[in-house]
């Protein structure tokens, strides 16, 4: 891609496809002080919370994640379901498909899903609980990000292995290695729409009025949703809700360990469980950028910015902004400006409810019956960019 | 029925202009605009707008 009018420009410079490079370094905050936006190997970098809010639904800009297997130079299965499906839509195709979807992941429906978060989540804790210690990642966050998912689409949470090994593979796609990891991308992506396939035809024959029934109804006029629409949104409610999810509740447990008397506070006042998810996803939001593209010439900030740049807007870089964050460090009990682990615009994230409510609950629970918690051992972590988080995460706890 | 948003805590998604695009609409300086009484035929699209809208901006009543 040609940068040439910003070249000219004195902006910092951050090699973010470089597997050591971190999110959350020195460079990042000295970048954001010397300008509002930094140049990549993938375009801009947008640095501050002002300018993240104002672009995140700038009308210059689209989704811009549709293009990352094209930048990452790969082609496949995975890479014809990720620019097709209703994150890299725009306009009237990305309207119909998203009202499709919405109301299988209203609010309303959180009221009747917590008792089965708290459920689900009991069930994790007691398996492990006695040892007084886990590997987190293995035993929580997975098989509870994976059984939200389970109990989404109606299916047995006895299947959640299955799952959540094709989503963690999967997941390797949007980190910085992407191409790499291909071969590992595309089997699990094959083995995710045979499931579903699999699963469509099963529903077809016993329909069940939830979000699978819900859209194989629709699909009976094909052209308010093709069969492949139908496959595809599937396989996005199963790979957008697992790994982001399960990452995200590693990452809430490790900014925990390092506030120890937050996690003590949340214990005693579980009303703080919202507002701890809010402040976790500030300072630690496993998404650490949002992807927009330039649709066409465009000025910001005196910054000529071309017809198909890149801009990654930095979430963490964003919310931990000396200029709208006077005391930024971890605190469940501030008051705050609204955070970006979302995104925002006409993409903000559809299951935002269901994240925001089962990761409620998890919380809630597990400051309850987890004290102390302490790492026990190597913490095994994702490149820090790109969508980040642990992979494992041994603890011990004191237990209550 | 009468539509209000906050626009204390709207943060300007536009989530609710793609769920009832007869009910809210953008302008060219990107304000949002909605139809402050609506009839009975457009009650359903404004429940979907206010369900789809991430900060729960939108009240009816």
């Amino acid at each position: 891609m040609t940068q040439d009018s910003l070249v000219a420009d004195n902006l910092p410079y951050l090699d973010i496809s470089d597997p050591g490079f971190s999110i959350r370094s020195s460079e990042v905050m000295n970048a954001r002080e010397a300008s509002w936006c930094a140049r990549t190997n993938y375009g801009l970098a947008v640095l501050r919370y002002d300018d993240v809010q104002k672009l995140l639904r700038h009308p210059k800009l689209r989704q811009g994640s549709y293009r990352w297997p094209a930048l990452n130079d790969v082609t496949g299965e995975f890479a014809r379901w990720w620019e097709s499906m209703l994150l890299s839509q725009e306009g009237d195709n990305h309207a119909r498909l998203r009202r499709m979807a919405n109301p299988a992941f209203s609010p309303k429906l959180i009221t009747t899903l917590a008792p089965k978060f708290t459920e689900l989540a009991t069930m994790l804790i007691d398996e492990f609980a006695p040892k007084g210690e886990c590997d987190f990642i293995a035993e929580f966050t997975e098989p509870y990000a994976t059984g939200v998912i389970c109990e989404l689409l109606g299916l047995p949470f006895e299947r959640w292995r299955e799952l959540a090994d094709i989503a963690a593979e999967m997941g390797l796609a949007l980190g910085v290695t992407f191409k790499k990891d291909l071969p590992t991308i595309e089997a699990a992506t094959k083995r995710l729409f045979d499931y579903v396939e699999e699963l469509v035809e099963a529903r077809r024959a016993a329909p069940k009025d939830d979000f699978i029934g819900m859209l194989i109804k629709a699909n009976e006029d094909k052209s308010q949703l093709s069969d492949q629409e139908l496959l595809d949104m599937i396989v996005l409610a199963i790979f957008g809700g697992i790994d982001t999810t399960r990452n995200q509740l590693g990452l809430a447990m490790a900014t925990f360990i390092e506030h120890p008397e937050q996690w003590a506070l949340l214990a005693e006042r579980p009303e703080l469980g919202r507002a701890a998810v809010e402040e976790v996803m500030r300072v630690r939001p496993t998404v650490t950028w949002v992807t927009r593209e330039a649709v066409e010439d465009f000025t910001y900030n005196d910054t000529p910015i071309e017809k198909g740049t890149t801009l990654h807007l930095f979430s963490q870089s964003a919310t931990s902004d000396p200029r709208v964050f006077d005391d930024a460090s971890f605190d469940i009990t501030a008051e705050r400006k609204p955070h970006f682990g979302f995104g925002g615009g006409a993409h903000h994230c559809l299951g935002h409810f269901i994240a925001r409510g089962d990761m409620t609950e998890a919380l809630k629970l597990l400051s309850q019956r987890l004290k102390n918690p302490r790492f026990n051992g190597e913490v095994e972590w994702l490149p820090d960019s790109g969508n980040t988080g642990a992979i494992r995460m041994p603890i011990a706890f004191d237990p209550a | 029925m009468k539509v209000h948003v906050n626009m204390d805590i709207c943060l300007l998604h536009g989530q609710c202009v793609i769920a009832a695009p007869e009910i809210f609409s953008f302008d060219d300086s990107g304000d949002l605009h909605w139809v402050e009484v609506i009839d009975d035929s457009q009650v359903a699209d404004a429940e979907a707008a206010s369900d789809a809208c991430p900060e729960q901006a939108i009240i009816l009543g």
